[in-house]
Parts: structure tokens; sequence; C-alpha cells
């Protein structure tokens, strides 16, 4: 019982299941759709706008907007790694091949926090390449991958995919059903989406420090005057998600598996 | 060797295991009898570290589960036969534990070849009907050739093929020198299969037994005895300190006197025999004796429900 076999362990069950590809899968076809979808209302909207804010437009703002909603996904992958195991009643074969709990969530957190770290820029470079096309088809400006700011984005989307994918894997082991975990996981996700809903102060409250939207900061390419700077952001996203995980080695070690 | 002491688990009030305190020895086969609820599940689970006892301990070759390095190869454990994805493959199931306990693929392919698997190595266990996943959880138990097996109601819907197997598979285990701990709520399958038996109640200890002196201990040995000269050989059976009661039509039961005592004692006076059986309560019997207070649920004879 090693950490390396224990890790070796967790990749055997992370790629035999067939739901996770799917969520991957699913990934990509969120990032690629998503962000040709935003290219194109962007490009609309910057043709609809008088010369004075045209120059003021940002071809990046859009870039990586699909990566949110990507995340769903990512998240609802980590949740599956969990729930996948209390559905199918293999959780007490699991704890009994590695007693050690917490050694057994580290082995899934790592399998996991990797596999959704590598995704993340190959999604980000979609959602990039198809929301600049839309933009180049119009004749709208857009941006090119060696623009300033663009690779750092590329690979701040790693991270934030990563960070996501454990957030799902930490809600996965505090509610254990699937259902249950992928729907929290993605309402708490893409609230900032619905921050128009709230009063004013309560939306801006939202829309700077609520994780996932702090996060986002990940992937901003430039650091612009609103939110927080890319680092502060990342930074409440990896306290949320470190603190989801320490609750879950808490429930998980104290729980009769 | 399984070592538990004063081993309680409650829910709240109730008591699921009730200070419990045995030793499962090597070499043998120990029957783990109860009915139904009786907790030993829940021992099982505790005995693998599953759930936390609320106090008392239960402890393997002196250590408690969580603290043995390699778990598998020390202790392998079939619990629910039904435990497995159903997308995973057979292989992949093994693969997955045997590589977290540094057990490699060549292993694997052993206990898949060892429980007959190893055809199906490839497919989804979904498809598989639960002699094939009990079978499966066989492998699970025996991968790490662990010196400690515990099965948990391991014949539980198999076919007589399927029963026969495990049968002799747990035996096997034990000749080899290990430590076998089945558990069942059939005392007729225990009869076939354990050497040694604990059984338990309502959380509580209520036999820790060899089997021999379980069924003696449980009903008085009897004989059968019919004879058309049966009041004569009543009362000769009287007179020679036996108890005599009538049986069916022109039988008597015999007690406090071996078959072979009643034999030469009819011989000696000429008394022709029928029959001369000689008759113990059976398991089934002499096990709901034991546990008749402790079922969970008894159902009350028609009409006299209150």
């Amino acid at each position: 019982m090693t950490a390396y076999g224990v890790l070796r362990a967790e990749w055997v069950k992370f790629r035999s299941i067939r739901a996770m590809l799917g969520c991957l899968a699913g990934a990509v076809a969120a990032a690629g759709a998503y962000g040709y979808l935003f290219g194109m209302t962007a490009a609309r909207d910057y043709l609809a706008a008088p010369a004075a804010d045209r120059a003021a437009f940002d071809p990046t703002e859009t870039a990586f907007r699909a990566l949110v909603l990507a995340g769903v996904l990512v998240s609802a992958a980590g949740a599956l790694t969990v729930t996948s195991e209390y559905a199918a009643g293999t959780m007490p074969v699991s704890v009994t091949a590695v007693p050690r709990r917490g050694l057994l969530l580290a082995g899934k957190g790592a399998v996991v926090a990797l596999a959704t770290f590598l995704i993340g820029p190959p999604l980000a470079l979609l959602s990039f390449a198809l929301s600049q096309a839309a933009l180049a088809a119009r004749g709208v400006p857009s941006a090119g991958f060696g623009d300033p700011g663009v690779p750092g984005a590329l690979l701040g989307a790693g991270l934030f995919m990563g960070l996501v994918g454990l957030y799902g894997l930490a809600l996965g082991f505090l509610l254990r059903r699937s259902a249950g975990a992928v729907s929290l996981g993605t309402f708490l996700l893409i609230l900032p989406g619905m921050a128009g809903l709230f009063p004013e102060a309560v939306a801006r409250w939202i829309v700077t420090w609520w994780p996932s939207a702090a996060g986002a900061r990940l992937f901003a390419v430039h650091a612009g005057t609103e939110g927080l700077a890319p680092l502060a952001g990342a930074g409440v996203l990896t306290a949320t998600v470190l603190g989801l995980l320490c609750a879950a080695a808490a429930v998980f070690h104290r729980r009769d598996a | 060797m399984i070592e538990l002491r004063q081993l309680t688990k409650r829910y709240g009030e109730a008591a699921v295991v009730d200070g419990l305190t045995f030793d499962v020895r090597p070499g043998v086969v120990t029957g783990f009898l109860g009915p139904n609820g009786a907790g030993k599940s829940s021992t099982m689970r505790m005995i693998l570290g599953l759930d936390r006892p609320t106090s008392g301990s239960a402890t393997i070759g002196g250590r408690r589960y969580a603290g043995l390095p390699v778990p598998l190869r020390e202790v392998g454990a079939l619990l629910d036969a039904h435990a497995v994805h159903p997308r995973r493959t057979a292989f992949d199931h093994l693969l997955s534990l045997a590589y977290a306990n540094g057990i490699g693929r060549r292993r694997v392919e052993e206990v898949l070849g060892l429980v007959g698997l190893a055809d199906v190595a490839g497919r989804r266990p979904g498809g598989f009907s639960l002699g094939m996943k009990q079978r499966l959880g066989i492998a699970v138990a025996l991968l790490g050739d662990p010196p400690v097996v515990l099965l948990d109601e391991p014949v539980n819907g198999l076919d007589p093929e399927g029963i026969r197997w495990i049968r002799t598979l747990t035996r096997s285990l034990a000749a080899e020198g290990r430590t076998v701990l089945v558990s069942s709520h059939l005392m007729s399958e225990m009869a076939l299969t354990a050497d040694h038996l604990v059984v338990i109640g309502r959380g509580r200890l209520i036999a820790d037994i060899g089997l021999e002196a379980f069924v003696h201990s449980a009903a008085p040995q009897a004989v059968l005895v019919r004879t058309p000269d049966a009041p004569r050989l009543a009362s000769l059976l009287w007179d020679a300190g036996a108890a005599v009661r009538p049986g069916a039509g022109d039988g008597l039961t015999v007690t406090g006197m071996s078959s072979a005592e009643v034999g030469g004692l009819a011989g000696a006076h000429g008394i022709v025999l029928h029959e001369l059986t000689p008759w113990r309560a059976s398991l089934e019997e002499a096990y709901l004796e034991l546990t008749g207070d402790s079922v969970e649920f008894t159902a009350s004879p028609a009409g006299v429900a209150s």
C-alpha cells in the first residue's frame, strides 16, 4: 500500500468509468460550442456599437467565457470518481484495499487533479480559437495565440480546471450521490451568471468574490480594472477547494465506509 | 487468528453488536451463524475497519485492520458480491485493487483462473450472473493469497453447483492452514462446511463451540426402535434404566441408552426388532432451539395475532 500503488489503482478506476469519458467529451463540446457562440454575440455587439465604444473593444474578453460552462462537466467528472463508487457499492472494497482513508482520498484527488489540469489548456485553446474565428469571420478585431497574456491564460485555464475537478471530487465525498453532487456543483459554479437577479451590491460581491467568478480570473488575459487580480482570484478558489477537501477528508475519515 | 474483545456497535440506543468476545483460529472453518439481523455483517465490517466499533476491539494477528501495511496480503474478504462497478471489467476491478496493494498483473490473471473466470476477464460484470459475481468476489478475497479469509453469506442465492464450489473452496482454504470465517444464517450449510461454530443472536454471543459438541449439547441422543413386542421391550428398557416414550405406530423412542445397548438387550431376550435407528436432533433443530429467543421478527400463528 504505497502512494504510487494507490495512484495506479485510482487511475485504473478512473479510466474504466465510461461516464468519465462522456463528461470530458462534453467539456470539449461545451468549450467549442459556447466559445463560438460567445464570439458571435461579441461580434454582433461590436458591429452595433458606436465608434467610441468600439475603441474599447477587447476581443479576448469573450475568449474564455465558455470555460466556466465546460467546468460544469469537469466538476461532474470529479464528483463521479467518488459517487460511482458509492452507487456501485465498491467503496467498502476500496477501503479494505486502502484502509488509510486519507491516502485513498489523496490518490483519487491526485488522479482527478492531474487529468482535469491536463484537459484545461486544450479546452481553453479550443474556446479561444473558435471565439476569435467567429470575430474574424465578421471582420471584427480578434486576438492571436501569441498576443500578450494569452499563453498565461491558457495555463491559468489548466489550473482552473484542476481546481474545479477537485471541487467536484470534494462534493462527491460530502454528498455521496451523483445527482446531488452534480446538481449542487453545477448550481454553485454558474451562480455568478445569475448575479443580475440579485440587488446590485450583492451582485457586485458575487461577481468579484464568488469562488467560481474569482477563479475565472485565472484565464483573464488582461488584468483590467474590475474584479480581483488573477492571483488573488486563484487564491479565493484554491482556499475554497482546500476547505471543501478538508471537510471531505474529515467526513470520509469519520463515517462508516 | 482473529480476536474480538467486547466488540460493540451501537446506533443510538440500539446495540447491533453487543460485547462480542471470541477467537477465530487458523486451520479450521469457523461458521459464523445467526438469524438475519443478528449482527454478523456488522461484526465482519468492524473486523475489516469499515465500521468503527462503539467500544471493544477486533484484531487480526494482534493488529487492527487499519494498521496492516499491506491489508490484502493479510486478509481477504467477500462482503457483498454485488459490489462491483457494472461497467468496469472483471480484470480492471481486480487490477485496481491489486495495484493498491503492490500486487502485479500476473496474480490477477492467476486468481481469475482460480475462480474460473479467465474467459470473461475482459467482460463487464453488469451482465454477470450472481454466481459469476460471487466468483469475482472470491477472486478479490484471494488476490493477496491471504492467511485470513472472511466470507459473508457466500452461498446466498447460488445454484447447487456454486454452493458445492464454495464449500470445497472453504474446506481447502482451511486445510492449507488459513483462518477462515464464513457467515451464514443456514445451519444446514454450516453443518457441511464448518468445524467450529460461533453463534450470535441480537448481537450477543450464544455459542462458541465445536460442531460436534454443538449438536450434542443442544439435544439428547435417542434411539428409535420398532418391534412387534413393544410392551415387553419397553418394560425391559425401563428396568435397565432407560427412558422410553411411545413413538409412531409400534415404535419406541429410547433415551439414556445407545443403540448397541438397546439391540443387545432385545437380543438377549429373543425380541425381534424391525428397526433400530440412532437418532439425534437435526442441526437445524438444535440451532433453532438456541436462537429461538433472539430472532428479530417472528411470525405469529394465524388467528392468534393480538
